[in-house]
C-alpha cells in the first residue's frame, strides 16, 4: 500500500476508534500476562486471540488489534481503573487442638483484621473454619463450623457489622498441610478470614 | 432464591447452597446511580448485596465499584448499563460460571477465581461481540 493511500485510511481508523466498542487489555497489576479471546462478531463465531498488553482492540467488524501507549489512556479509562477495588486480603488464624481458642500467635491478627475492615466501605468478610483430621469427620465439620464462629464473633465484638459477616465450616477438605487420617497438625487447625 | 432458579434454568445439579445468595457488594457508588431488579429500581451504597440478573445503571456522572465473591472486581463509568447475566459460583470447588453484559458505557475488569477455573468460565458480551475472559484486567467501553 503507497503512503498516500495509508494516511487517510488510518484516520478514519482513528475517527472509528473512538466511536465503535472496543477491548482494551491491560497487563495485571502483578504486570502478568493476560488474555481476552473475541469469541462472537456480529453473530458471527470466530475465535481471535487478544494477548498484547497495552492494546486496543475494536469490537465491531473484523477484530484488529493496534498497541497504545499506557501512559497515554484516556482520562475516562484512567478514572475507571482508579475506582477499581483493591484486591482481597487473606489471613490465616490457627487454633490450640480441639478447641476454638486462638493460638497466643494469631491473637494479634484480630486488629489487622478489624482495622482492614474499617479501611473498606461495604466489606465483605467471610470467615473459614478447618480442623485436623484427628476425631471424626461430622465431628470435624462441627468444630470448623464453631471455630469460624468463635472468630465471627469476637470481630462483631469489635464492632464490625454482623451484615458484613459470614462464617462456614470446611472440616478436613483442603488440609493446608496434607496427612493421612487420624493426623494431629497444628498448621490444618485454622480459620481463613477473606476481606473484600 | 435467584442463583437456584437460575441453576435449573441451565439445568445445572443443584447441590446444597450455601445461606448466602449474594453474588457481590457494592462498594463505592457516586453521582445517578441505580440498580434493577426485575422491576424493582434499587438504590445503590457501599454494602449493597448483589444478585444474578442485577443491572448497574449510572446517569453521566454516576460510577460504581464492586467486588464479587470469586474476587473478581468491576468498575464502572458514566452512562453505562451493564447487566450480570448469570453468575454461579461454588465457593468450595472455586469453578463457576459468570456472564456479564455491557449494552453501553464503560467496565473496568480484574478478573478473579471464576475466569482462573475453566477456559471462557467468565464472558462479556457487548452489542456486537462476545469475549472469553482468559485472567486479566481490561476495559471494555461500548459508546452511544
Amino acid at each position: 500500500m503507497s503512503p498516500r493511500l495509508f494516511a487517510p485510511l488510518a484516520a478514519s481508523a482513528l475517527l472509528a476508534g473512538c466511536a465503535t466498542p472496543s477491548l482494551t487489555l491491560l497487563p495485571s497489576e502483578e504486570g502478568k500476562q493476560g488474555a481476552v479471546a473475541v469469541l462472537e462478531e456480529n453473530g458471527r463465531p470466530v475465535e481471535t486471540v487478544v494477548n498484547e498488553l497495552n492494546s486496543r482492540t475494536n469490537l465491531s467488524g473484523r477484530p484488529r488489534t493496534r498497541s497504545i501507549d499506557p501512559s497515554k489512556l484516556t482520562a475516562r479509562q484512567l478514572a475507571l481503573l482508579q475506582t477499581l477495588p483493591p484486591p482481597p486480603v487473606r489471613l490465616t488464624l490457627y487454633f490450640l487442638e480441639g478447641t476454638t481458642s486462638l493460638t497466643p500467635e494469631s491473637t494479634p491478627g484480630l486488629n489487622f483484621l478489624t482495622q482492614e475492615v474499617s479501611e473498606r466501605p461495604g466489606a465483605e468478610v467471610q470467615v473459614t473454619g478447618y480442623t485436623d483430621t484427628l476425631g471424626s469427620e461430622d465431628d470435624n465439620d462441627r468444630l470448623s463450623q464453631q471455630r469460624a464462629e468463635q472468630v465471627l464473633t469476637i470481630l462483631a465484638a469489635q464492632g464490625i457489622s454482623p451484615e458484613m459477616l459470614n462464617a462456614v465450616g470446611r472440616g478436613e477438605r483442603d488440609l493446608r498441610v496434607p496427612t493421612p487420617d487420624g493426623v494431629r497438625e497444628p498448621a490444618n487447625r485454622r480459620v481463613v478470614v477473606t476481606i473484600r | 432464591m435467584m442463583v437456584r432458579v437460575l441453576s435449573i434454568a441451565l439445568g445445572l445439579a443443584v447441590t446444597a447452597q450455601p445461606a448466602w445468595a449474594e453474588i457481590g457488594r457494592i462498594k463505592r457508588s457516586v453521582g445517578a446511580t441505580a440498580i434493577e431488579r426485575g422491576k424493582a429500581k434499587l438504590t445503590p451504597a457501599p454494602g449493597f448485596q448483589l444478585q444474578p440478573g442485577d443491572t448497574l445503571v449510572t446517569g453521566k456522572d454516576g460510577q460504581m465499584s464492586l467486588t464479587f465473591i470469586d474476587d473478581t472486581r468491576f468498575a464502572v463509568g458514566p452512562n453505562s448499563r451493564i447487566s450480570v447475566d448469570e453468575f454461579d459460583y461454588n465457593r468450595t470447588t472455586q469453578a463457576g460460571s459468570f456472564v456479564t453484559r455491557v449494552n453501553r458505557g464503560s467496565l473496568a475488569v480484574i478478573s478473579g477465581q471464576i475466569a482462573k477455573s475453566r477456559q471462557d468460565a467468565m464472558k462479556v458480551r457487548t452489542p456486537t461481540s462476545l469475549l472469553g475472559v482468559r485472567g486479566t484486567r481490561f476495559i471494555v467501553e461500548v459508546p452511544k
